[in-house]
């Protein structure tokens, strides 16, 4: 008789509940052509300005990588997920992040379509969200739980990354109030 | 996978919601973590951006002193007026023979006091006192005596002055060397490198590529470290000279000041022994015959050959030509002293030889875009300077015949004789002297560029942008594989160029601000493979955020804007032909750009510059801005005119070193009298049109307490840009060094 198996894994059914991860609804794969470009002269100025402060090539080539690309878009004031950038990218390979690269004008649909992307989150967004871990409904969440949440749920954080932004903001108790964490992280 | 699946069929549902609103909760605050980091990247980009940007527009206003120096010696006849303060303003005080050196130099009679708790030091020098000089400067913070010192230097100097041009070492038996980039004063990246890597030793060689001094606070301490154990090890120490080891740029950059605070007794003669020194400071180092170490960089012409045969020792500051001695004066040593007339007419027709401008400079414009390259291109003759030249020299033969048969000349000149004298002399030895001093020029002050071909370095105003195929050619002319250079701060120390060809190496970490950038080092064995360490020296002071730095690289800015008000406002005219007062924002972006020159984000800084309002659309209120920047000196400078205060301000570390040449005693003061005439020459010089009265309102506003004379100090203080946001930070960004924040450190009075 073999053995029961208590954790046999069962097929993920149509029934089964959802999946831990929120995948992204369901879409076609990215294409550039189809962006209808909206941004002003002065905005595209603004980005070509920025572009080249992220060109590293040595000639200057108004060039970025692929890995490159999310920290531009994020500095240009965006904050996508590094799902919808991959997306956006056409899905790449790992080893391709850094080889791969961007011109200003491919660059210029893909920022496009990050921009028109609801859901930027805002600053009640933001506190609904960490109000999920106030236990105690007292305005303030434990800094272990949110570490260990931001390290492993979600687009994962790496520790230093962790630490980085929870640098000082716990008390004496190891507690954060998040209204003034979110406000921290806003403002900067 | 499956496990995850389990565990959630056995939530139950409020579980279940808990556990999707903490991850989506997760991915928000990690897409708004990304997003910070991103934008805190790209502000520390800029940040580092506006600070080089500045540096070498900096370095270009030290170029524009020298072309102000050398407007002077070709203009200036001898009227009685200005002719004191230019003679003030040039007279070397060289004394004569090396017998007089001696004696000048001299530190027997000076006495060491009992209360003086600092290293004593015997020569010859021993490890434990170069140890024990390391030591009390790091630990204790101690000053070494001036009679300690100038017997250093006196010993220094012994010794270069034996040592060639162009150092060539070996990494036999081995041995590992150490090279090193500038240090800039900064003590604790030089101590940082000596605790990781090992003090100099017999086993431990070290190269130091040049810039030790200026703009750190321990230029003095370092000095006296590395000549100590040069004296040591004279075969495994090694410095190059670098583009700072230049009296002319340290009165600028910090290092004059340096000495003469710390040591108010005997500093005058310790700057004056040090300038020696520079000077015989050897010019490059080749390890194996095959790395070539200099500080700065190579240019199209660049020759070793030429490098190895000239008498390095003449070119006491690269900034300016070297004096020439004349064929027949057998009786002056190697360091004498032309005759103290300036205008004899030897001197002229000399000079004519030597590499300066024939012609007056003239216009404005040329003031702020002329460079060394223009100098040394406009070397041939010109009939009309000929000309002059020959009705000065007319003119003095008749008055100064006698004289000038005395004098180290040969013979009494007649109009006719400096003709084919200077025409024939001209053309021999200015190939000879123009060659010579552009090869030095382009070794101490050069910048690689990505770029092939040669061009002359615009931005730092000496030297010149070179090529990977200028280096290519210039590796396989003298059988050499590796080009290691420094003289560019790089923010992780170090950076391959040129196919990795050429290694810039940066060894003073924090150089710009805290936290700016690291330094770094290499090793090197005998398989000629560099290996680069990295360091950050840590500070007491407390961590600047990038926010806070970007603040500080922003006033700097803003003051650069405002030094150049008048010609933004022309070109924001330009784009404004309806006179609206207002002009997009693009417009704004190109018209700040086509006046600084700096390649700077304006775009993107233009919210951090332009705090006004913008309009809708938009627009940006130009007037407004200007009063936003405006200069608000004292108050009792209200009543001086705006674009004075304005030129004054553009020109203000020009004037101040000229101040610091002409207070020759070094006193901090200098007469009303000497202040008029500075301010006349400069007036005419820019053509500027000043009156008498308005020098004196100036000149009467600052000497406050009416005793005829000024101090340096309280005239630039009265000027300097207020920021209403943020009080001057003391740091040790070069920006902040002024003479202000450097008379407040405390001198021993029995040093």
């Amino acid at each position: 008789m073999a053995p029961k198996k208590k954790e046999e894994p069962k097929p993920a059914a149509p029934a089964a509940p959802k999946p831990p991860e929120p995948e992204p609804p369901k879409v076609p794969e990215f294409d550039p052509t189809s962006v209808t470009l909206e941004f002003t002269p002065e905005q595209i100025e603004d980005f070509k300005d920025a572009f080249q402060l992220f060109d590293r090539t040595p000639t200057s080539e108004m060039k970025i990588t692929y890995a490159q690309c999310g920290d531009l878009i994020r500095a240009l004031g965006q904050n996508p997920t590094n799902a919808e950038i991959m997306h956006v990218l056409g899905k790449p390979k790992p080893e391709d992040m850094q080889t791969k690269m961007l011109d200003f004008d491919q660059f210029l649909p893909i920022h496009q379509h990050i921009c028109r992307a609801k859901d930027r989150g805002t600053f009640e967004d933001f506190v609904e969200g960490l109000r999920v871990f106030d236990k105690e409904g007292n305005g303030t969440v434990m800094g272990a739980e949110l570490r260990h949440v931001l390290a492993t749920l979600g687009e994962k954080m790496r520790e230093d990354e962790v630490e980085q932004l929870m640098q000082n903001q716990e008390d004496a108790n190891g507690c954060i109030n998040y209204e003034a964490f979110v406000k921290y992280l806003l403002s900067s | 996978m499956g496990l995850l699946v389990v565990s959630i069929s056995e939530y139950n549902c409020s579980n279940w919601i808990f556990f999707v609103s903490a991850i989506k909760a997760a991915v928000l605050i990690q897409r708004w973590y990304r997003q910070y980091v991103a934008r805190t990247e790209m502000r520390r980009r800029y940040t580092w951006h506006i600070f080089q940007s500045i540096e070498y527009s900096g370095e270009q206003a030290q170029i524009k002193l020298y072309n102000f120096l050398g407007y002077l010696m070709d203009n200036f006849t001898p009227s009685s007026n200005e002719r004191n303060l230019i003679s003030h303003i040039f007279r070397e005080n060289e004394v004569c023979r090396d017998a007089e050196w001696e004696r000048y130099f001299s530190y027997e009679n000076i006495e060491v006091p009992d209360i003086y708790s600092g290293p004593h030091l015997t020569f010859p020098l021993t490890v434990e006192q170069a140890f024990g000089l390391v030591e009390a400067f790091r630990n204790k913070k101690q000053q070494l005596h001036s009679r300690y010192v100038l017997q250093l230097l006196l010993e220094t100097w012994k010794l270069l002055r034996m040592l060639p041009n162009i150092s060539r070492i070996s990494t036999c038996h081995s041995k590992e060397i150490t090279i090193c980039g500038d240090l800039h004063g900064q003590l604790e990246d030089l101590l940082l490198i000596f605790y990781k890597n090992g003090m100099p030793s017999l086993e431990n060689p070290y190269v130091f590529n040049g810039d030790f001094v200026d703009r750190g606070r321990d230029s003095i301490e370092i000095l006296l470290i590395l000549f100590s154990f040069l004296i040591l090890y004279p075969g495994d120490v090694h410095l190059n000279r670098g583009n700072h080891e230049d009296h002319i740029v340290n009165l600028r950059y910090g290092f004059t000041k340096e000495v003469l605070t710390k040591y108010k007794l005997h500093g005058k003669r310790i700057l004056k022994l040090l300038q020696k020194i520079f000077s015989w400071l050897p010019l490059a180092t080749v390890i194996d015959q095959k790395v070539l170490v200099l500080h700065g960089g190579i240019s199209d012409t660049t020759d070793l050959s030429i490098l190895t045969r000239l008498d390095r020792h003449t070119y006491i500051s690269a900034l300016r030509p070297p004096k020439k001695r004349h064929m027949s004066s057998a009786t002056a040593s190697i360091d004498s002293d032309m005759d103290d007339d300036i205008w004899s007419a030897n001197r002229m027709s000399q000079r004519r030889a030597s590499l300066t401008y024939p012609k007056p400079i003239g216009t404005k414009e040329c003031f702020h875009n002329r460079s060394l390259q223009d100098f040394s291109e406009r070397i041939r003759a010109n009939i009309e300077a000929l000309e002059m030249c020959k009705r000065q020299v007319h003119a003095h033969a008749q008055a100064q015949d006698q004289a000038q048969a005395q004098a180290q000349t040969n013979s009494p000149i007649s109009s006719s004789d400096v003709d084919s004298v200077s025409l024939s002399c001209e053309s021999i030895r200015s190939y000879t002297a123009k060659d010579e001093w552009r090869q030095i020029l382009d070794l101490l002050w050069s910048d690689p560029m990505t770029q092939d071909g040669c061009i002359p370095n615009e931005v730092r105003g000496g030297g010149c942008y070179w090529g990977p195929d200028i280096t290519e050619d210039f590796l396989l002319r003298h059988n050499l594989q590796l080009i290691i250079r420094s003289h560019e701060c790089k923010q992780d120390g170090y950076e391959f160029c040129h196919n990795r060809k050429v290694l810039t190496l940066f060894s003073a970490s924090n150089y710009y601000d805290v936290g700016s950038n690291r330094g770094a080092y290499v090793k090197m064995g005998p398989d000629l493979v560099p290996l680069v360490f990295q360091y950050q020296a840590s500070n007491m002071t407390r961590e600047l955020t990038v926010r806070q730095r970007l603040r500080s690289a922003l006033k700097v800015l803003r003051e650069q804007l405002f030094a150049h008000k008048s010609d933004l406002m022309s070109a924001f005219k330009k784009f404004d032909s309806d006179n609206t007062g207002f002009v997009p924002l693009n417009d704004w972006a190109s018209a700040v750009e086509s006046v600084m020159h700096l390649d700077l984000p304006w775009r993107m800084l233009r919210c951090q510059l332009v705090t006004c309002k913008t309009t809708s659309d938009g627009m940006i209120d130009y007037y407004e801005w200007f009063s936003e920047l405006a200069i608000k000196g004292h108050k009792d400078t209200d009543h001086i005119d705006q674009s004075l205060l304005e030129t004054l301000y553009r020109h203000r570390s020009t004037l101040e070193t000229i101040f610091r040449m002409v207070d020759t005693d070094n006193s901090g003061f200098i007469t009303i009298e000497d202040f008029r005439q500075t301010w006349k020459l400069l007036s005419v010089y820019l053509k500027m049109e000043i009156t008498d009265e308005a020098i004196s309102d100036i000149a009467v506003t600052i000497d406050s307490n009416q005793d005829g004379s000024i101090d340096i100090d309280e005239f630039m203080e009265a000027f300097r840009l207020t920021d209403k946001k943020s009080r001057l930070e003391r740091g040790r960004s070069m920006f902040m060094v002024t003479a202000t924040d450097l008379t407040k450190l405390e001198g021993d009075p029995n040093i």
